[in-house]
């Protein structure tokens, strides 16, 4: 059961024309890996970025050097693994990626290839203190790489045959198997090498859009994959991604939004899903589930989700509506 | 007259001889190209004032090799030659292996027939052992996977680490059926480029449509496509296109077509004097022929998600309406190519499209066809390789693009089909089930048939041995006493574990070297009698 503490609203230091968005809803949430002690987490809205360093209970706008006279609808948001030392986010946009070295305070903007596509996701590798790779997956240009922390992008869709990219997932051992899927509208491809080439994954349905992905680092050689599908719920692997099965069949009927294993899958195997207007929540690896309701009743549908602290027994949660708001919630 | 002018028919023991003999020369030829520490073989050159030709491809020799003087060694000769040729345009390797293997089996048969065994049991028997051997291969063949894996396999093939790292990473990137095109470069080193998309080789109609005068060259976004071999020679057909074109607001226009008359390409131009407000690019309906241009219609509308206007189906101007239009992210043009990049066809009719070109390409058995499925499929993809071979001179260039060529084709086959352990040691682990077959035979033919594959199986790795400065015998005793999965690295020396060394042959290439060896010499062993028919090349005094 998730408690409801407050529910907040992102108009803090907010220029008027960009807090004054009738659909601003919260396309997804970020949150820095030392959360516990910084409590820094993101908002990527259709009115921009914000950041709160109080837990979500404040938040800030956080391209106010950009100095912009329109809103920059930010679809995609990732904090480096390195935060804490390299202050290092990446945000998606229409067009193209920006950049901060200083936790989002000032912005270098990437434009991609002309026709400018729109950021559905990024991802930045685990190991990226030291490689500097991260990724955006786009809606019609497939998926881009920068090798170089972000400074350029160039697309790597070598066997991407649909090149709708709407969730990415990088494999938490990536410095060694160099491993990442990438959902499209039509089905998963998975990269062994680094993202430079795709091979479509063997799914056991057919052509279904895979509106989510998600790695639980499972021991230090092993992982398990899930995929969540528009019309066939939650797929997952234990053998990276050759073998699936569908988890809570019975359950699991709608489009899976959202999918936040916990960190330490193995020894706990708790896994948060977003449907369509729905949070569930398994503790047994996806055998079980039970629907986590709102507390605020009246609130919002939900359109992205984040559980800072794991999914423990009274974790926090970030739950960002389809309003704007961000609820901060316990489980 | 010489002895290659006169009609003749040789009987046993004579036609045997002769085979035997044409055999032997030609396997004894090849024989020192075996293995990674390959002799050469100079061919004398046709023109005096040239130098030999030096060659350590056992391929490559076989195709100089015309004519033996003596006509029942020839036939030898050809019937070993044929085998090799085959499995050389099947898979580009195995060769010197199918003639080892090929020379054992047919001269130890030769003696069991000498002795009063009989030809067409013996036959029968060693097809039978040969399908046990290609079973027992199956069943080793392990996949290839990541750039690691390729690499290795690439520098056991080619001895070169630098051509090896490239090749390992571009196949690692495009897979096996991706496009690789090698090409002589300008500098001295070698060099890779990736192409986004793909292309066709097309052109520009009329050079006044580049959009960089400059380069050469039109780039378009978000572009529609007409996708046709119409030939227009009246600007009018086209008048009711472009109004539609300009009714639905589109800016970017490609045309796909045979051919257009200057009136049309005129009147095209002027359509798009404003650039802001439509752009349109003729280009040549890509493929030469019909049949090559009904399948890049074909590919260009699935990739694009078009209806191609076809005039063989009938089809004309006057049938255009908006569905028939491709569209696609970017697309490219010059006065060679037109690429694709992001083309807004159905993804899921791209990968059913992709699927039956796959299934075609499994049942195709000519390689001219099977490379023409390979290409489609690779241009579906996504995009291309190019590697770009350097070198100091013109000849180790040359050789050097060669090598690479070589080494591509084999990479593309192990991705297809899998490697095995290498240096012969593949063949020879085939030996154990021969063995058990032999246990149980009580037929002498078919003992017979077994003994010999079990002899033919050793050859290619005595062979390797003896090329490379090694005792055969030695390394015989060395590699049968060491555990499963070691074999001999000839160019150490050392017996290693195969699979940790990267030593691999591609399993396609062991299994055509076998399949046309243990075939063909089964077959060659039935031939008692020999026909020289008269050779009018000859008879007038022609080499």
């Amino acid at each position: 059961m998730m408690i409801a503490e407050q529910h907040t609203t992102m108009t803090d230091a907010t220029p008027a024309n960009i807090a004054e968005l009738p659909d601003d809803i919260v396309n997804a949430l970020a949150v820095s890996p030392r959360f516990a002690r910084d409590s820094v987490c993101f908002a990527a809205r259709n009115s921009g970025l914000y950041r709160s360093d109080d837990a979500g209970q404040s938040w800030q706008f956080a391209y106010r050097s950009l100095l912009l006279d329109a809103p920059l609808t930010t679809t995609a948001v990732v904090v480096s693994p390195e935060f804490d030392t390299d202050h290092t986010v990446f945000a998606g946009a229409h067009g193209g990626v920006l950049r901060s070295l200083d936790g989002g305070a000032t912005w270098q903007i990437t434009m991609l290839p002309s026709p400018p596509p729109l950021v559905t996701s990024l991802a930045i590798s685990p190991n990226f203190a030291n490689d500097g790779v991260v990724f955006a997956g786009t809606l019609e240009d497939g998926v881009f790489r920068s090798d170089n922390r972000g400074s350029s992008w160039a697309a790597w869709n070598f066997g991407l045959l649909d090149l709708n990219v709407l969730s990415m997932a990088i494999s938490p051992t990536f410095e060694r198997d160099e491993m990442l899927f990438a959902g499209t509208g039509s089905g998963l491809f998975r990269s062994t090498n680094g993202g430079r080439a795709w091979r479509e994954v063997d799914l056991p349905v057919e052509f279904t859009a895979m509106l989510s992905l998600a790695i639980a680092s499972v021991d230090d050689n092993a992982s398990m994959v899930f995929a969540g599908t528009e019309d066939h719920g939650l797929l997952a692997s234990d053998n990276g991604g050759r073998a699936w099965r569908r988890l809570g069949e019975d359950v699991l009927q709608d489009a899976v939004n959202s999918i936040v294993p916990a960190p330490r899958f193995s020894a706990s195997p708790d896994m948060l899903v977003l449907l369509s207007d729905m949070l569930v929540l398994s503790r047994d690896a996806g055998e079980s589930w039970a629907v986590c309701l709102l507390d605020d009743g009246d609130a919002p549908g939900i359109a992205a989700v984040a559980a800072p602290l794991g999914l423990g027994p009274g974790a926090p949660l970030l739950v960002g509506l389809i309003d704007g708001g961000v609820l901060r919630q316990s489980l | 007259m010489s002895d290659h002018a006169s009609p003749r028919v040789v009987f046993y023991p004579r036609s045997h001889q002769g085979i035997q003999k044409g055999v032997n020369q030609l396997a004894a030829v090849v024989r020192p190209t075996l293995g990674p520490c390959p002799r050469t073989v100079a061919v004398e050159s046709t023109f005096r004032d040239k130098a030999p030709e030096l060659l350590d491809s056992a391929g490559v020799i076989t195709r100089r090799i015309i004519q033996l003087p003596e006509r029942d060694a020839d036939v030898g000769a050809m019937l070993l030659r044929h085998v090799l040729w085959r499995v050389h345009d099947e898979v580009g390797d195995g060769t010197a292996t199918a003639a080892v293997l090929f020379q054992t089996v047919y001269n130890h048969g030769l003696k069991y027939i000498a002795a009063g065994g009989n030809a067409i049991q013996l036959r029968r028997y060693l097809e039978a052992g040969m399908q046990d051997i290609l079973d027992e291969l199956d069943r080793m063949t392990v996949r290839l996977e990541g750039q690691e894996q390729l690499t290795r396999l690439a520098e056991s093939l080619c001895y070169d680490p630098s051509l090896a790292k490239l090749l390992g990473e571009m196949f690692d990137i495009v897979g096996e059926y991706g496009q690789v095109d090698i090409r002589i470069g300008y500098g001295r080193q070698l060099e890779r480029q990736y192409v986004e998309g793909m292309y066709w080789s097309s052109g520009v109609l009329s050079p006044r449509m580049f959009t960089d005068q400059v380069k050469l060259r039109a780039d378009l976004t978000n572009a529609a496509l007409l996708i046709s071999d119409l030939e227009i020679d009246d600007p009018r057909q086209f008048m009711p296109v472009i109004d539609t074109i300009m009714e639905r607001q589109i800016q970017t226009f490609v045309i796909v077509a045979e051919k257009l008359s200057d009136n049309v390409i005129t009147f095209l131009l002027s359509a798009s004097r404003d650039p802001e407000r439509l752009q349109i690019v003729a280009t040549r309906t890509p493929g030469s022929g019909a049949i090559e241009q009904m399948v890049a219609m074909e590919d260009l509308a699935i990739l694009t998600g078009g209806r191609p206007l076809i005039k063989a189906a009938g089809n004309t101007l006057r049938q255009f309406k908006i569905a028939h239009l491709g569209h696609a992210r970017r697309v490219w043009a010059d006065g060679s190519y037109l690429g694709i990049i992001g083309g807004k066809g159905d993804p899921r009719m791209l990968r059913r499209q992709i699927a039956s070109l796959r299934a075609a390409y499994k049942t195709a058995s000519e390689p001219q066809q099977r490379a023409s499925l390979q290409q489609r499929i690779g241009k579906f993809m996504g995009g291309s390789a190019t590697l770009l071979v350097g070198g100091s001179t013109d000849s180790e260039t040359n050789v050097r693009e060669e090598q690479a060529r070589k080494t591509s084709t084999l990479l593309r086959a192990a991705l297809h089909e899998g490697v095995l352990p290498g240096g012969g040691l593949a063949l020879l682990a085939c030996r154990n089930r021969l063995r058990q077959r032999l246990e149980t035979s009580a037929c002498l033919d078919e003992q017979t048939a077994y003994r010999i594959l079990i002899r033919a199986l050793e050859e290619p790795l005595r062979t390797i041995a003896t090329n490379a400065g090694h005792d055969a015998a030695a390394v015989m005793a060395q590699v049968s006493q060491a555990a499963p999965g070691w074999g001999l690295d000839a160019r150490s020396g050392e017996i290693v574990d195969m699979a940790e060394s990267g030593i691999y042959d591609v399993a396609a290439a062991q299994k055509a070297a076998i399949r046309g060896a243990v075939s063909g010499a089964a077959t060659a062993l039935t031939v008692d009698t020999v026909i020289h028919k008269r050779n009018p090349e000859a008879v007038t005094g022609r080499p």
